[in-house]
């Protein structure tokens, strides 16, 4: 008697689904008279229910409109009567698990063996030999997460356990996916994975009850726009990979078709992104290679023998087509959608109308329940901590400069304490680094710009560091702070600014940004003790220093510095801002700029004595510089370089400084307080809608307006708000005046009550201005 | 006579391009092909003033950025930049370092030492290497009338490498010892790494050779040096 094979999941667009792969592997081993083919979607848009393979369709309406136990009570009953259901759609798998459970003719992997496909760690598959890309959970604390994205220099995705992947290159983009993603796949249980950079390969195999029937491995060598499959080579999987699949499989007790999704990194590494539990949209291409999965699946369940060849290999390789088919006149197209319901512009379409993915969110409604429980296991996989954002000791001194503080708000209020503790502290770890490696010396410059108040110049020259000025003014500033001429490096690209008075001379030493700057400062004498260049590395996008990114640039170069012959020496200087390209590519350009110092001495036959490195780092990240390392690598690469001169930016200000604000005005929702206005802005705090780092938000709670001692004891010291809907507002009317967004705001938060925004100091204080006072 | 390697190999190395051209009908049909065979590998000259010696040196700088650039972190970055640097074009040979960085367009000759150089200068050793790949006639006559096309207009008289055939032509890449003893084979030109599977059709491979010094393996295959190796 003919049995039945129903396949759902059939739309063939630009993300295609696999039903119609499988509905043609099948058809070329059985017959209509072995096997009625029905394909099933849920969406009249569903492209493949009309191609000729289909011997018949169920179309069936949007998934929020479908009755589970109905829909379920029908699939039971054609699974009794002895048909057989394939799903191509990863949702519908687990729909399955949840409402119809195990059948032997239900041709998927049950609920159980579904969980334990969770991104990141992939369970079903962690004996099968292949690593994890570093994780950290999206709701980690945000110094966390941005610790990690700069960590992998903001090369990451953003994921959820069992949907979706985006890439994440700055800190608006995650905050933005985040949210994007969580809203979407209503789960919070989202996770950052750095990216790597491999060939993709996927394995696709089928499975009964445990027993691996085949697999197959598919290198992909086209790929569309979103990372779809559109040409690839296909073989058997063998070996040892092959027995550790089966072990994986027998383990979780798998049934129907599976894809792992993995990457190989040029030194053979192996990497696991994802599975999927179903066929891929290419299965007909692993067809045509010889290895008909669909078909010995069913050949194995039903025990019916494959008319066709199944085992026959036309072609290895396989590419796609479009193709145009006639719509069946059972089926129909969609209505034209009403202009007003175009999309603007999308990637790859331009005006579409309906998405096909429309019949997606429909089914999301109703796995919103196991995506919100599945368990994925981040917090086992985390391969890194941060430190606290806020030490006990700064949390003791923003205490007691709250409690004593009494006067207008918004106020900056420095942490000199932690400050000194902080200048010091780096002093005494430079001073250890020059003991134990004598060659280079390390001497840290103190970056005026940071941060020009009095006492923080005079605790930097108290520390022994050099004055680094991008103006005669800072000069002027580090001069009055009792620094000396020969304390002082001169750099940037307007270091003569203002040009009303003739430039300081005698200082310690001038890197150039540009040939011409160079050329015309030969006319000044005693400029500096010594001179060199600010470089532009090739790679990096920047708008400073001597670029050397064409031939006859770095021959100019080679031409300056030999004109230096006097001097007998010269130096460079490197400066990129880590926060912004994470410390592994500031490693790596690094490493570039030795290169460069090493070609620079050699074509000039002038030894290259003072090497300038920093920029924008935070806070943490200097604390994790090893200058031990970095003295050896220069040493080892430019032994003549005897003062290394390190810039640590804003690392050394940032977190010394907080800004106290009241509430003004506390905005509610059925949900909760979800908007708080307060008297700062971003005129104090002008990087805060730039979201190049995460605002901590500190509270003290139920402190009244008058005075800030009283309650003293209930402010909440070092932790930042969570994660949530809320967001803190400015005082000013600009649109873009909102100082934290995703934070939760506690509900018996009141007008009067203080914020303490923390990370004040650094560019929030120097670039910081007046605005809206009258 | 040894073939090495396994039943799917067909090495060559008693004779010079007339035995090869008998062992591969297909090369019958080209004229050129001897020269082919014969070919050694091109090499970038150095000139003894200061002009090369500075623009190697801002070549391997700019070699070394642009690998530091790289998204992949650990085994062999290839140089995939070169053609994002250079389109590839006819070259006049012979060329010296401080020529060729000026140049826009350059053949493959000069992508394949390029790429070498960068290898090299990674700690990674590479080599001279050759193959012929298959093409169909309508492409050969597009190559032979840019090549023509860029002879004609250009001023200088130099004699060009007839590295096109009918159905065939002449290509130069790399050969990388990325681990002891194991062969990959590098196209600059392309930015891709050849597979040691059979492949056919478009640019696949008739025959390869390596100037690694000594044999190494790809795939089932031995790769003997300066020996040309039939691969299909």
């Amino acid at each position: 008697m003919q049995k039945t094979i129903f396949v759902s999941g059939m739309h063939s667009g630009q993300n295609p689904c696999s039903g119609l792969g499988i509905l043609r592997s099948l058809r070329e081993a059985y017959t209509i008279e072995q096997f009625k083919l029905v394909g099933v979607d849920h969406w009249q848009g569903s492209s493949g229910l009309h191609h000729a393979v289909c011997d018949d369709h169920w179309l069936l309406p949007s998934w929020n409109q479908i009755q589970d136990d109905l829909h379920a009570q029908r699939i039971q009953e054609r699974l009794e009567s002895g048909d057989y259901w394939i799903s191509a759609l990863d949702l519908e798998v687990r729909w399955l698990g949840e409402n119809v459970g195990t059948h032997p003719r239900l041709l998927a992997p049950s609920r159980e063996a579904v969980e334990q496909t969770a991104k990141p760690e992939v369970r079903a598959f962690r004996h099968i030999g292949y690593q994890i890309p570093e994780v950290i959970s999206a709701e980690a604390p945000e110094t966390e997460i941005h610790a990690f994205l700069r960590e992998h220099s903001w090369r990451c995705w953003i994921k959820s356990p069992f949907h979706d992947a985006a890439r994440v290159t700055n800190w608006a983009a995650f905050l933005s996916l985040r949210a994007g993603v969580s809203k979407q796949w209503k789960t919070r249980k989202l996770f950052v994975q750095r990216h790597i950079a491999g060939t993709e390969e996927t394995l696709t195999f089928s499975a009964d009850q445990g027993e691996l029937i085949e697999a197959v491995k598919l290198e992909k060598r086209q790929l569309t726009w979103e990372g779809k499959t559109w040409a690839g080579r296909v073989t058997q999987l063998q070996g040892e990979e092959r027995e550790r699949l089966a072990e994986c499989l027998k383990e979780v007790g798998w049934t129907g078709g599976g894809e792992l999704e993995v990457l190989r990194t040029p030194d053979q590494k192996t990497y696991i992104i994802e599975c999927n539990p179903r066929f891929p949209a290419w299965i007909y291409g692993a067809t045509l290679a010889g290895f008909n999965l669909p078909a010995l699946l069913i050949e194995k369940v039903s025990g019916q023998q494959a008319s066709g060849l199944i085992r026959h290999a036309r072609a290895q390789q396989f590419t796609r087509v479009v193709m145009e088919i006639p719509a069946h006149p059972a089926i129909g197209i969609p209505l034209p959608a009403e202009p007003n319901s175009f999309q603007w512009s999308s990637e790859g379409k331009v005006g579409k109308g309906s998405a096909p993915a429309l019949a997606l969110p429909q089914l999301r409604g109703q796995t919103d329940r196991e995506e919100e429980q599945s368990s994925n296991n981040i917090d086992s996989l985390e391969n890194r901590k941060s430190p606290p954002l806020w030490s006990d000791a700064e949390a003791s001194e923003v205490n007691r400069l709250v409690r004593s503080y009494q006067g207008p708000t918004p106020e900056r209020l420095i942490l000199r304490e932690n400050t000194r503790s902080r200048f010091f502290t780096l002093a005494a770890r430079v001073r250890e680094a020059n003991q134990s490696q004598s060659v280079p010396q390390v001497r840290i410059g103190y970056s005026i710009k940071t941060c020009p108040t009095r006492f923080h110049v005079q605790t930097a020259r108290e520390a022994g560091f050099y004055a680094e000025c991008i103006s005669q003014l800072e000069i002027q500033t580090a001069l009055q702070a009792g620094y000396h001429s020969s304390q002082v490096i001169l750099n940037g690209p307007g270091k003569f600014w203002p040009t009303t008075e003739p430039p300081r001379t005698g200082l310690a030493l001038v890197f150039f940004d540009s040939l011409e700057e160079f050329d015309r400062c030969q006319s000044i004498p005693h400029l500096s003790e010594r001179a060199g260049f600010r470089l532009r590395i090739p790679g990096l996008s920047s708008r400073f220093g001597v670029p050397i990114e064409e031939p006859s640039q770095f021959y100019g170069l080679v031409q300056r510095i030999e004109l230096l012959r006097a001097q007998g020496d010269f130096g460079i200087h490197f400066h990129m801002p880590s926060w912004a390209i994470g410390l592994r590519r500031w490693t790596q350009a690094f490493g570039s700029l030795l290169g460069w110092g090493q070609r620079l001495e050699s074509l000039t036959d002038l030894p290259l004595t003072r090497l300038d490195l920093g920029g924008g780092l935070f806070p943490h990240d200097l604390d994790r510089i090893h200058f031990q390392e970095i003295q050896r690598r220069v040493h080892a690469a430019l032994p003549r370089v005897q003062e290394l001169i390190f810039e640590p930016g804003r690392a050394l200000t940032q977190n010394g400084e907080v800004v106290l604000s009241r509430v003004l005005d506390v905005r509610r929702s059925a949900e909760g307080v979800h908007e708080a206005l307060v008297d700062a802005c971003i005129a104090e705090l002008p990087l805060a809608p730039a979201g190049g780092r995460p605002v901590y938000i500190y509270r003290v709670r139920r402190e009244r307006i008058e005075r800030f001692d009283a309650g003293a004891a209930a402010w909440s010291k070092g932790q930042a708000l969570e994660e949530g809907n809320g967001r803190i507002l400015g005082r000013i009317c600009m649109e873009d005046d909102i100082l934290a967004a995703h934070v939760k705001l506690p509900d018996d938060l009141e007008v009067g009550d203080a914020v303490v925004f923390g990370h004040a100091g650094g560019y929030q204080r120097s670039m910081s201005y007046g605005f809206g006072r009258g | 006579m040894d073939l090495g390697g396994d039943k799917n190999q067909e090495s060559v190395f008693e004779t010079r391009e007339t035995g090869l051209i008998q062992k591969l009908s297909w090369l019958k049909g080209e004229a050129q092909a001897p020269l082919w065979l014969d070919h050694c590998g091109s090499e970038i000259l150095q000139h003894d003033g200061k002009c090369c010696a500075q623009a190697k040196s801002w070549f391997l700088g700019w070699a070394r950025s642009m690998d530091s650039a790289s998204l992949v972190e650990s085994g062999v970055r290839a140089p995939v930049w070169l053609s994002q640097r250079f389109e590839w074009g006819p070259s006049r040979w012979p060329i010296a370092w401080c020529e060729l960085i000026e140049q826009k367009v350059i053949d493959c000759g000069v992508f394949a030492a390029l790429a070498r150089e960068t290898f090299l200068d990674q700690g990674v050793a590479a080599f001279p290497a050759q193959v012929v790949l298959r093409y169909g006639e309508r492409c050969t006559q597009h190559w032979n009338a840019y090549w023509k096309l860029d002879s004609s207009t250009n001023e200088e008289s130099h004699e060009l490498f007839p590295w096109i055939g009918t159905r065939h032509v002449y290509h130069e890449i790399c050969v990388v010892e990325a681990s002891p003893g194991e062969a990959r084979f590098y196209d600059s030109t392309w930015g891709n790494w050849y597979l040691p599977q059979p492949q056919s059709g478009f640019g696949s491979i008739l025959a390869i050779r390596s100037f690694a010094p000594h044999a190494l393996n790809w795939g089932n295959y031995r790769v003997r040096s300066g020996e040309w190796l039939v691969v299909s």
